[in-house]
Formats: structure tokens, sequence, C-alpha cells
């Protein structure tokens, strides 16, 4: 049997060559021609016109066949797909209701990832409309990911840059279809060509659950003889998990607007160098580890290209030009250089200081634009610059704390965290009339509890009962302690923020995985 | 073809934009050549082969993309009658799950301590054969049993069925195709005479009336609902399902009928037919038999009494009457919600009782056809020698066995005489101790079988369990005493026989990982372990081995001896069933793509009629009661799911299509009655356990019922195990639950 053994484990490492259909040289139409012929449109898109998705939600019947034959032939990572299908469902005990929809990049007439990319890697494709990425200028800073309310753009952490649906433009430039076009059993999804106002398939939005179509103008058309019932959801409305916590984001908002706060207080100060140098140090920490969130760190140079649309490229201007003015104004304000070696007017310092907070506050401004223009109601101004603002504010009356003898840092601090922890307790209270809000406080009051009591209790500590003793007995480590545990208050609040926030999406699957 | 229609990408400020560099190149796409079309720079083939993938019963060709006889992608093929150029996603995902890292590399032989640890083949192959040897020395032949499989080779399957009966001695053999296809199997034996699934796929686009019953071809069959969708004679598709599948809303009419009241609605609509003169006397006539009686048990069933039980008005079930009557081409389709029932056999009879009496069978878009499950379950319905004797034969027919013993060079003696056990006595053998050896081949009856926790307790009674399969990871395989190692689809080659009887070659295409071995491999090394192989020397590889089926085949319903090779069916596009020498001849030019059996209105009984068959409904054996109020369905969950999902769950791709955990579907109405809300976590209690689920609170289940994806380990905790008399085929589908929020 040894022999035999041998034999049959050589002859299974053994490729056969099978009579194999090997190279035809000449033009060959693709097998496929005649199925897709019908599909795609004849002519390129004339001015003014741009390619489109079209599917027939009367022919989507929940294969999938379009996701998988996307991946394997446009050649993605194991994980990565870009099209995907979810599922609504509604209706009532007589008509009961179920409708699998496919969905991938809606290639928008005015694309959120496009004007939201600091270094212009997204191109609108001015023949054919298509929404190009260019994966070699990505610098993986995934805003796109956040801008996109229809969760196209895919983050790949083996690769550091984003992906996304390219329509197959290569195919169609050589008259052959999409892969998910070529792949539906159904014939379900097509190519159209649209012109912008006849975008948007359905007045509001694409479908029950997705953000309003004014946003990105998406032109994807989804097209259907049954009516969508008016209570239709999403198989995954229930299904909200905690997202990503972006942790070297939170770390830069904390950091810069604790940065700020601290700069805009040093302005109180007869010697404000003590207060500077903090400032200092706490901007470097907050900016060094902003490029940690970065996939292409090396590229990320180049983020002054999209100054005139991105909000990201003007925070990170701006901070950038923030930080050298705050180092210059925490070495003026050195005492002995101050003294000795440069004697610079005192008016002088002040004009730099207030030119440099200006800066620093401008530039959280642009942090708190860059997710209010996400669209994402958590994210809304209303809360997100109050968030932000307060943070500036807390963290630098609790700076003041070990600075100062005065007791105004201490009622500062109590007074906002106690606004600020009425504020976060909103989760408590009735429901949110949006929906993604409600989401997001069933996240915070269930997966997250945990962070949001700590969060409580830190700000709790750090912000109202230290300062309280210490308006009694002030000492410095009373102090030093109330800025760290503040500081820690703020940074998981920051982290709730992104962990709690509910994106806009297409129609998922019931339990979607993660 | 190569002039552009518009600029590839415009490359504006290139100065600086980066438009090019290596990670715009990972995804340019380049012509394939091949008919192939643009394929990903990073997996141009250099050459192409077809072959049929190993998932369902659809038998759709894949074209393989090979580079240095590897394969490397693959795309659906678009020469081969199945698919058209289609595949569905778990196709099109077939050779990821062959890379998985919890593949099976070596034999693993379970040591003292219980633990399994790696072993060589010869080890292995001889402790195999030592310990299935004393068993059957001591206790008798009746002491071993195999539990084979749906999923592999007609070849290997043909192999293992003669070796463990012919060869080893291996009394009891049966495969999971009982959990999915038995009740076919004996529906179309009784009533044609023959396990015939009489269609071909043209039928779904050349019928004006669908009937599809307990079948969601949208999820479970895409590529023949792809058929439906082609049918250009705006056919009336009708969907009879308790749930609002993505079938049913695709149809044009649904009947949600109660759970179970099947066979009573359809005994109706044949009295109603019968009733309003809408059957064809003359097919009757002159090619069934038992009509009159049928005619007579039929009065018992009037409309109100399908009415009552299946929830559905009168005057619908009558106008679907008129519609089947109606004379227009009627098909008839089911698969599992007939077949795992209590009662499913007289079932899937009812339906073939109404193709019967309207005529609708031997004719295009006709026909009573039961739509497979597994790749080969129809490989194992003819070849595995199990349930009949190889090749459609009887064990208990003399001449059937001296046929067998001569085409095979064989003494009669080694030939059975008997029937072997089905599937449930095996369990309950092994539960009693009168089963002492299980082989199981490329199945994991411990996720599967009904009732599993019951199974997985019994397991332990066994002396000897060996497991051959591609993963060491099912819950079977870690519950083995030998493992035995087995290469995958996409690793060798072989047949299968696909839903409309259609043979389709399948290629090696991959190296198996490791020391893993075919199933072919295995069993003639297990034929040299037992001291058999001198009986199976002509048996040399999977293409002789379909040689001789071919002689086994002569005569036979299901003669294929005008099959010349695997060749003929590459050239072919794959043949169906019955191609016999003499019919070659009788096609001058090229054997019709879509051939269906029965045109000539003549039947395999030997009168050449099909039978009536039929008897009274029996009641649910498990009803719902007060404490268990509601019924469970269990059915397929989605495309990109297979069975247990030992395959599936490999695939990043096809595990973002499905559910991430078990979800329960219930009705809104119930939902509400019981203060459960959406993607609450729930428990489900049968009287045999209890589970937990997220809740899915929608419309399209019914009130009073619920529903699991059966690709859960946990859902078979629950089902009650329950067995049709005549197929013995399990009722997965209806069992009495109860439904209630999880203590936190």
């Amino acid at each position: 049997m040894r022999n035999l053994i041998d034999e049959l484990l050589l002859e299974q490492a053994t490729l056969q060559t099978p009579v194999a259909r090997f190279s035809e040289k000449h033009d060959h139409d693709p097998d496929f021609a005649s199925h897709y012929s019908q599909l795609i449109p004849l002519g390129k898109p004339q001015p003014g016109e741009q390619y489109a998705f079209e599917v027939n939600l009367d022919r989507c019947t929940g294969c999938k066949a379009c996701v998988s034959a996307c991946h394997s032939m446009n050649g993605l990572e194991e994980e990565e797909t870009w099209r995907d299908v979810g599922l609504l469902h509604g209706g009532s005990a007589k008509s009961p209701y179920l409708q699998t929809v496919t969905t991938a990049c809606h290639h928008c007439e005015d694309p959120a990832c496009l004007d939201g990319c600091p270094v212009d890697a997204y191109e609108k494709d001015p023949h054919t409309g298509i929404v190009l990425h260019l994966d070699d200028q990505c610098i993986g800073c995934q805003y796109c990911a956040l801008k996109c309310p229809y969760d196209v753009p895919k983050y790949s952490k083996k690769l550091g840059i984003v992906r996304k649906c390219d329509m197959c433009h290569s195919r169609l430039a050589v008259g052959e279809a999409p892969a998910c076009v070529q792949a539906c059993p159904t014939q379900a999804i097509r190519i159209i060509k649209v012109t912008p106002q006849e975008g948007i398939s359905h007045p509001g939005n694409l479908l029950p659950g997705t953000v309003s179509s004014a946003y990105t103008r998406p032109t994807t058309r989804y097209i259907g003889t049954r009516e969508i019932p008016r209570n239709a959801v999403p198989a995954d409305q229930n299904h909200h998990r905690p997202e990503h916590s972006h942790w070297p984001l939170v770390g830069m908002l904390t950091l810069t607007q604790a940065s700020v706060g601290i700069a805009a207080a040093a302005l109180f100060f007869s010697n404000p160098f003590a207060a500077l140098l903090l400032s200092t140090v706490i901007c470097l920490l907050g900016l060094s580890v902003s490029i940690l969130h970065l996939g292409r760190p090396l590229k990320a140079w180049r983020v002054f290209v999209g100054l005139k649309h991105s909000w990201l490229s003007r925070e990170i201007i701006v901070f950038g030009g923030y930080f050298p003015l705050l180092g210059i104004c925490a070495l003026l304000a050195f005492p002995m250089f101050r003294e000795q070696v440069f004697a610079i007017p005192e008016q002088l310092l002040r004009l730099a200081m207030i030119a440099m907070v200006f800066t620093g506050v401008l530039g959280v401004f642009c942090s708190a634009m860059l997710y209010h223009d996400t669209q994402r109601p958590f994210w809304h101004m209303a809360r997100t610059g109050f968030q932000f603002t307060s943070t500036a504010v807390l963290i630098a009356a609790a700076a003041c704390l070990p600075l100062t003898t005065s007791p105004v840092p201490a009622i500062a601090c109590i007074i906002l965290s106690v606004v600020k922890g009425f504020a976060a307790t909103e989760c408590f209270r009735a429901a949110h009339p949006s929906p993604l809000i409600q989401a997001s406080h069933k996240l915070i009051l269930g997966p997250l509890r945990r962070t949001f009591v700590t969060r409580l209790t830190f700000g709790f500590l750090g912000g109202i009962l230290l300062p309280l003793i210490s308006l009694g007995y002030p000492s410095l480590p009373l102090a030093v302690a109330a800025l760290v545990i503040t500081l820690a208050a703020e940074t998981l609040e920051r982290l709730l923020y992104f962990q709690a926030v509910v994106r806009h999406k297409m129609p998922g699957n019931i339990i979607p995985s993660t | 073809m190569s002039a552009s229609l518009f600029p590839q990408r415009p490359q504006r400020n290139k100065l600086l934009r980066s438009w090019t560099g290596p990670l715009t190149d990972k995804l340019v796409r380049v012509p394939g050549e091949f008919g192939l079309g643009q394929v990903p720079a990073s997996s141009q083939p250099d050459a192409t082969v077809p072959s049929v993938c190993g998932f369902c019963s659809t038998g759709c060709s894949l074209n393989i993309h090979l580079k240095i006889g590897e394969a490397i992608n693959l795309s659906a093929n678009n020469d081969y009658p199945v698919n058209l150029g289609m595949a569905c996603p778990k196709g099109w995902e077939s050779l990821t799950p062959l890379s998985a890292p919890d593949r099976a590399t070596t034999p693993l032989l379970r040591d003292a301590s219980g633990k399994l640890v790696p072993t060589d083949w010869q080890t292995a192959m001889s402790a195999f054969a030592e310990r299935f040897g004393k068993i059957r020395d001591t206790h008798g032949s009746g002491a071993l049993a195999w539990i084979g499989t749906g999923q592999i080779a007609t070849e290997e399957l043909a192999l293992l069925g003669a070796l463990g009966k012919f060869g080893i001695g291996i009394a009891h053999g049966d495969g999971n195709t009982r959990q999915c296809m038995a009740t076919a199997v004996t529906a179309y034996k009784q009533s044609f005479g023959f396990d015939a699934p009489p269609y071909t796929y043209a039928d779904f686009e050349e019928s004006d009336v669908i009937v599809f019953v307990g079948a969601n071809p949208c999820i479970a069959h895409p590529i023949m609902w792809q058929r439906v969708m082609r049918n250009t004679r705006s056919p009336e598709i009708i969907v009879i399902d308790p749930r609002t599948t993505e079938t049913a809303m695709a149809a044009t009419q649904h009947f949600a009928i109660q759970p179970k009241s099947d066979l009573v609605f359809f005994y109706a609509l044949a009295h109603q037919l019968i009733e309003d003169g809408l059957i064809d006397p003359n097919f009757i006539g002159n090619h069934t038999a038992d009509f009159e009686a049928f005619s007579e048990f039929t009065r018992d069933y009037p409309l109100s009494r399908a009415a009552e039980a299946s929830g559905i008005s009168e005057e619908r079930i009558q106008n679907l009457a008129q519609l089947i009557g109606s004379g227009k081409r009627v098909s008839f389709w089911w698969t599992m919600g007939v077949n795992q029932s209590h009662e499913g056999t007289r079932v899937a009879q009812s339906l073939i009782n109404l193709a019967l009496m309207t005529g609708n069978i031997g004719k295009p878009g006709t026909g009573a056809n039961s739509i497979t499950g597994q790749c080969n379950a129809m490989g194992s319905r003819l070849f595995s020698n199990t349930t009949s004797l190889i090749g459609g034969r009887e064990f208990t027919n003399p001449q059937h066995r001296a046929e067998v013993a001569e085409i095979l060079e064989i003494p009669i003696e080694r030939i059975p005489e008997t029937n072997c056990y089905p599937y449930h006595r095996i369990i309950e053998g092994i539960e009693s101790g009168e089963i002492k050896g299980l082989w199981v081949i490329a199945t994991n009856p411990a996720h599967s079988w009904i009732h599993q926790g019951k199974f997985k307790s019994i397991l332990a009674k066994l002396e000897c369990l060996v497991v051959q399969d591609m993963y060491h990871s099912t819950e079977t395989a870690e519950a083995a005493d030998i493992l035995l190692p087995a290469a995958g689809w996409g690793e060798k080659d072989g047949t299968f026989i696909n839903s409309e009887r259609r043979f389709g070659r399948f290629r090696k295409v991959r190296r198996a990982p490791g020391q893993a071995l075919t199933d072919f491999s295995i069993f003639k090394l297990a034929s040299h372990a037992f001291g058999c192989a001198d009986l199976f020397e002509k048996w040399s590889s999977p293409e002789a081995t379909f040689h001789i089926l071919r002689k086994l085949s002569k005569n036979r319903p299901c003669d294929i001896t005008g099959i010349t090779g695997y060749d003929h069916l590459d050239q072919a596009g794959g043949i169906q069933w019955p191609l016999s020498k003499s019919q070659i001849s009788n096609f001058k030019f090229q054997i019709p793509t879509e051939r269906r059996l029965f045109s000539d209105g003549k039947f395999y009984h030997p009168d050449g009629r099909a039978r009536f068959i039929f008897s009274a409904p029996t009641p649910l054996p498990e009803p719902t009661c007060s404490e268990f109020p509601f019924t469970l369905l269990t059915g397929r969950g989605t495309s990109a799911q297979w069975h247990t999902q030992t395959r599936t769950g490999k695939s990043a791709v096809l595990r973002k299509l499905h559910p991430a955990s078990l979800h329960v579907e219930i009705n809104s109405d119930d939902a509400h009655r019981l203060g459960i809300h959406n993607a609450e976590l729930v428990e489900i209690s049968s009287r045999r356990a209890t589970i937990t689920a997220s809740a899915h609170v929608c419309t399209t289940i019914s009130p009073g019922q619920i529903f699991l994806p059966m690709h859960d380990p946990a859902t078979n905790l629950l089902t009650y195990p329950v067995f049709d008399p005549y197929s013995h085929q399990p009722g997965y589908k209806a069992c009495a639950v109860s439904i209630r929020i999880a203590e936190a």
C-alpha cells in the first residue's frame, strides 16, 4: 500500500494540462457581448449627459451575483466588495413587502467624496460623469468615507487607501459592460445615460432610509412597478453597531481644542509663557497623533490641493499655520528671551498672540465644519460646535487651575461641566425626532454604556468635585489632577462622538456583518 | 473592439496629482482573451477550461482561468446550456474555500488521551481497516454503516457504494441526499416506475403557468430563476409557500397556505379540476392507471375543506384550478417545502397527479418537476448503491443482482439481497448499539441532522467514527476517531448529474493541500487496506469508472451508453440521460441540448402507465399547543450560504452577504403582542432545546409561524425528528415552538 500512497500523493501534486482554450490572438468579441449589448448605451454620453446605473427592482431578487462578480472580475482584495445587496421590508399582513436592493457607487452629480477630499484624489470624469478615484493620490485620510452618505468608499488597512467602484470605466470605454451588469442573471442592472435633472429617481431620496438626494444628487435610478409601501424600512435599521473609534482623530481633536483654549486663556495672564508652553506641547502632541490616522502619511504634503472645497484641507492648513504661530508666541513670551534677547514690546507679543488665537479658533471652526459637512445628524454644527468649543474652554479653565489663585477658572470649570453634563444626558430624555440620533442614543446607552458612564464620572470628578474642593483648599496636585481628569473626560467625550455616530447608508441586510 | 469610446482617464493636473503608480496598477484591467473581455491584470490567464460548479444541483459551468495549469480566477461560462453565462455568488466564490486555513492536510488519529493527532496515510488506513474489520468480524456487517453525500463525483459515489457493500461488507449506506431528495425519488419511483425528473430547464422558458411549491428559486436556485425571467410568454407565476419569499414577491400570485396544509390543498385542486371537467381524458386513458380510484378519493376534498385547512379562500383556489385546467402549458416545481415533510412523498405525488390528469407532462413547458438540491444528488440517486442497487436497480430483484454481478465481474454472493437501513434507522442503530462503526463522507450530520442534540450525544456510542472531509473543523470531523483529509471540488476530476439529468464534467485545477487526497483515491486506498483491491482493479481512474457506469446503465431508463467519454461531455455542453447508443443514431447532426422525458407518454412501469398515488393526509406529528403555540419553519437563508457552511463560511465575500448571526423571522402582530422589538434577542424553545436569535419583525411571515434559516448550527437543535413513511426523509419544516424575549 505504501507504493500506492506515494503514487496517489504524487498524482495529487501534479496538475494536468487540460485541453484548454489557448489564446486566440485575433480580435475576438467577448463571449458575453450579445448578452449585454442591450444593457449598455450605444454611444458615449453627449455633453450634459453622464452614465448612470439603472436598477430594475422588479428584477432584483436577491441572488447577489453582482457582488461576487464585481469582486472577482475586478481583482479586489479578499474582503473588499464594491457592490452590496440590502433589503427593504414592510407592508401589511394583507400585502407583505420585501425587496432586495443592489447598490454600488451612485456616481453623484455632486459627489461628497470628491468635495471632501483634501488631495483631489477624486475626479468626476468629464466624458462619462463617472466618479473616479486616483488610488496613488489617496493619502488614506478616509474623510471621503465619512462624507459619502451611501457608504461607498471602502478603506483597506492593508493598502492604506480607499478604493471604490469606477463603473468599470475601462470596460465601458471598449464597449464592454461593467462586471455587475454582465453578471446579473435577471438583467436587473443596466447602464443608462442621464442628464443631470433626471438624476434623482425618487423625489426626496433614493430609497426609504437613505439621505436626501439633494446632498449629493446621486445618479442611480431605481425603477420598478411595485409600489414601495410608506412603512418600508431597511432590514438593518435597528442593527447599529459602534463605529470605528478613529483614536488618532479623537486625540487630535481633543488636544488641538485644548491647545487653542489654553492659548486663548494665556491672553489673560500677564506672564503667558507657562500657558503658551503647555498649549504648544499639547498642540504638538495632537498634530503628531493625527498623522497616525493617515494610511499614506508620506503623501500628505499635498493636502493644500483641495483647499478650495475640502474642510479637511482647510483644517490641516489652518492648524499648520497655527502651530508655528503658537510656537513663536511661546518663544517670544519666554521670560529670558523676552527681557534679554529680543526685547519685544508687550503690545507686539499681545498682537501676535491675538493673531495666533484667532488662527486657532479658525482651526477649531474648520474641525467642526469638517464633521458638520458629512450631513450626519449626530455631527450637526449645533452639537459639534458646542462640544468642540466647550472642550476648548473647559480644558483652558482646568489648565488655569494650577496657574492662578483666582477662583474664576474653578467656577468656570464647574459651570461648564454642569452644562456639558446636562447636554450629555440628552440620551436619557425624550426620544429625539431624528431616527439616526435616536440610534446614537441607543448606542450610548447600550454597547457604549461603560465609556459613557466613565466619561460622566470623570467629568464630575475633574470638572466639578475637584475644582469645588480647590476653591476651599487650593493646592497644586489637586489642580493638576483636575486638569488631567478633565482632559481624560473630554477625550472620552470625543471617543463617543466617533463611536456613537450613525452613518447614512443604503439599505443593508438583516444583522449586517461589521 | 479596441477603439476607445472615450479617453481612458482624463489625467488633469498631473503635477500635483498621481494618476498612475503601483496602487493604480493593482486595479488595471486588461483584455483577457479567450472571449473573457477585460480581466484584472493581476490574474490574466494563459488558458481557460470549463468545469461544472460543485455547490447546487443547477449544474452551472464555470470558466476556470488558469495560469500554468492552476486556477487563478473564474467566471461564469457563456457556452453552456444550463447557465448561459451566469453564476450565483457561491459559484463565483468556488475557489475561495479551497484556500481556507482549516483544510485537513494530514490524516488524524485520536490517541489514547482523546486528542486528534496527525499521522500518515498508512497508519490511518490500517487503523480504519483494523477497527472496521474487527467490528464486522465480531458483530457482522450489520454493525457497520456509512453516510455519504451528494457533493462528490458520480464516479466516487459509485466506487464508495460498490466498495462499501460489495468489497468491505458494510451493510448500511445512506447519504445526506436522504435529507433533501429521498421524497422526490420515492414519489417518482412509485408514480413513474423510475426515479426520473422529467424536465429540462427550457421548460421554465416555455411554460405559461409556472407553479412553485415550497420553493424559493430566487435565492435557492438563482440560475433557474434566470430561466423563468427569460420566459417570453408572460407566464403566470404561482408560488405556494407559507412565507412571502423573494420568489413569492416576484410571482404573479402567492398562496400563503398554512404550513402542511399542502396535501389537502392539492387534493382539493384535483377534485375541482375533475368537477369542472378540466382534465385530459385522453392522456389519462392512454397513459395512466388508477385514475378512477383517485377521482373517487378526491370527493372527500371539496374546496371548503382546503379553504379551511389552508386559509385561502375557496374563490382563489377555484381560480387556481381554472388556471391549471385552462389547457395552457402548466409546469409544477417543488423543492424542500414539499420534500422535507412528514408526508412529503404523497404531497409530491399530489403534484404529479395534477400534471398527469391535465396532461401536463412530456410537452414543452410542462411537468411535475422536483428541483434537486446538491450538485450531485442525482448522481447519488442513481449510482451510490445505497437505497437502490447501482444503476437505479433493486437489491431485492434477483435479475438486477445478476446483471450487476456480471457487469462488475464480482461474485453474486457479495451483493446484498435486502435493502439496507435509511439514514434515520442508521442513527437509531447507533443509539441502540446495533451499529458500532460509522464512516461519514463529505457531509456534516452533527450540524444538519434533525434533532441535532440527540445525534451529537449518540456519536459517543460508536466504537469507531471515521470522517472523510476537506476540513478538520466541521462539527462532525471534530468528533472523529479517524479523520481522512479529502481534496475538494477543483482538486479532482469527475462528473456531476444536475437537476435536469445532465452529466457535466468538473476538473482538477488546483493541488490539494498537504497530504489530502481525492475521495476516489481514498476509496482506492481503502480497497487495499481492506484487502479487496482486486475487485476494483478496473476502477482505475474516474474516467475508467465512468465507463463502468455506462455499462451499468445499459438498458436502464438512465442509459448513458451513447456518451463516449469525458470529451464528449465537454463537446456537447453536458449530456442529459438517457442517451443510449441507439438514440445517438437517431440524432443525425447533434444531440439536442435540451431534452425532456415522456414525450411519447410511455412511463417506466411494466405496463408503460403512470400511477395515480394518494392516501389520506395524516395529522401534523407535533401540532402547536398552548405551551408551544408557534410553528417553526426552516429553510435556506440567502443565496450566499450553502447548507452547514463548511465551505461558504470560508469566503469573506459570501460572509458579507448573509446575516452575521442567527435571526428569527416573526410576524409584526405576534411580535407586538409579545412585546418583542425588531433586533431584540429572543429565546425560541421546542420540546428539545432552547436557543437564542435576534428577532426580525416583519410581515413576510404569517402570524403563528416563525422562520429560522437552516445554516446556523442551533436551528436543528429545535427540529422534531419525524420521517416520511415512504421516503424516510426528515420533516424539517414544521415543529411546535414558543418564543419570548431573552432574559438579559
